[in-house]
């Protein structure tokens, strides 16, 4: 394991705030349905029902598989899947399975695909996503410049975009804060206000300065969770070095990350843990958030507040993207293949497994809680 | 070129290429018409010379590579180009075998 002493890290944002957000969702959680969500090949939804464990439905997701990206309406009723080969968005109710959204972005002339770039705003009343447009000639392509699309979910099976507002590329995940911005995950993690188009930076990547001895960070960001906590995290990978000569066998690897809160859209950004194996997703424990979780080819437990590395649980295979409870007791990690594993985030060792009956591939695995 | 006047399109662009001003920023497309901007290095070996950091097994990230343009010198991508790739075969774990390779059409 790296040494870490000596690394300052920033002051985190708001930590009464968020302690406070967290423990009135604890409280509404006691008597909330929580039901884990994916979608798998050929382009089913899945409703896992968390208290069993159990699958109580699969609903038909339109077009293509591709991606399963998700965002939720805030009521959990209603799932907004990313489809049709990260094409279109289908809002359905995981009650009923009835489709009751459908934004479908490309026409005959321009391709539209939204890296897995899909939020629901904080009132269900907007639905934004990223759009990467190529306009098809006869002869060529060419390459438009991406754009926020704004939706207005009551616009029902025929949505088309009533605002759009110019970003960068290279964005994948996206949530939206209670403030009226949405956070866009790319080279930088940046905010974008969702009336008048006005960007910020939230946390530099790509463009931070931190001097010659860090190595900019490799930002990695393709599955959205943190719904329990209203939270957004980028994680990233840096190298402190020991002089100006930048040596990488002799450098300090550390994670880190931008945690957004969604609710305040204060973020913390800092190293959190020594790098020692890929991590695709990290989720906070809901009763500390000094407690990260992480899931690829193992499942981890993280002190941040020590950063240290506390507990590994080797995987049977690699699982992309990982979720927690609402009690912050079970963890579930899914993704990649056809079954999610179910772990007892206390000891992290494996407690049940959820069969599904194909692939969840890039699909995303959230947590709807309906009270 | 001052001497010489441009008498069709052809030459007319070519003129305009000629011309800094006139030539369009090269920009990646995102992966939405085919996968090939983007040349990661394959399942081979991973970021640190060994294995341990590669997806596990292979039939498990096999979409996972190809629905995301992640791999595209190794899988087909069904984003775009072989969106049919994978019918009928939903669970890679099991029925790979299934999966054909994809072949020029002549």
């Amino acid at each position: 394991m790296n040494q870490y002493k000596g690394i300052k890290t920033p002051r985190r944002a708001a930590p009464l705030c968020v302690a406070l957000l967290a423990a009135g969702w604890m409280a509404a959680a006691q008597g909330a349905e929580e039901y884990l969500l994916t979608v798998t090949r050929p382009g089913l939804l899945h409703v896992v029902d968390m208290r069993t464990n159990t699958l109580e439905r699969s609903c038909r997701v339109p077009g293509a598989f591709g991606s399963g990206a998700m965002a939720l309406a805030p009521d959990g009723r209603t799932a907004f899947v990313l489809s049709n080969m990260w094409e279109d968005v289908y809002g359905i109710d995981i009650k009923t399975c009835e489709v009751v959204f459908a934004a479908r972005q490309s026409n005959r002339d321009i391709k539209v695909k939204s890296i897995q770039s899909v939020a629901v705003s904080a009132d269900g009343k907007e639905l934004y996503t990223v759009q990467n447009r190529v306009r098809q000639h006869p002869d060529r392509l060419e390459a438009l410049a991406p754009q926020l699309a704004v939706f207005d979910i009551a616009d029902g099976l025929e949505a088309k975009p009533v605002r759009t507002f110019p970003v960068n590329r290279r964005i994948t995940k996206i949530a939206a804060t209670h403030t009226g911005e949405v956070i866009l995950g790319g080279a930088d993690v940046e905010a974008i206000d969702v009336r008048t188009g006005a960007t910020r930076i939230v946390t530099p990547l790509a463009s931070w300065d931190r001097g010659p001895l860090w190595a900019p960070p490799d930002a990695f960001a393709m599955h959205s969770q943190g719904e329990h906590l209203n939270e957004y995290i980028m994680p990233y990978v840096t190298a402190k070095f020991t002089d100006e000569r930048a040596d990488m066998e002799t450098a300090e690897w550390w994670w880190g990350m931008s945690r957004v809160n969604l609710e305040t859209a204060a973020v913390e950004a800092m190293e959190t843990v020594p790098f020692e194996f890929i991590v695709f997703t990290f989720v906070t424990d809901p009763n500390n958030r000094d407690i990260l979780y992480g899931a690829f080819n193992q499942l981890s437990k993280h002190d941040i507040g020590a950063k240290q590395t506390v507990a590994v649980e080797p995987l049977a295979r690699t699982y992309y993207a990982i979720n927690i409870s609402g009690d912050g007791k079970t963890l579930y990690v899914g993704g990649a293949a056809s079954d999610i594993s179910v772990h007892d985030s206390a000891t992290l060792k494996k407690v049940g497994s959820i069969e599904l009956p194909g692939d969840m591939s890039t699909a995303d695995l959230r947590v709807a809680r309906i009270e | 070129m001052k001497h010489l006047k441009s008498m069709n399109k052809k030459a007319r662009m070519l003129e305009q290429a000629a011309n800094p001003d006139q030539i369009e920023d090269v920009v990646a497309m995102q992966a939405v018409v085919g996968c090939t901007a983007t040349t990661d290095p394959g399942w081979e070996i991973d970021a640190f010379g060994g294995l341990g950091s590669l997806c596990q097994p292979m039939e498990a990230d096999l979409y996972g590579c190809a629905d995301a343009c992640w791999w595209p010198a190794q899988v087909p991508d069904t984003m775009s180009s072989h969106p049919e790739w994978g019918e009928g075969v939903d669970n890679a774990t099991r029925d790979w075998r299934k999966v054909d390779g994809i072949f020029q059409d002549d």
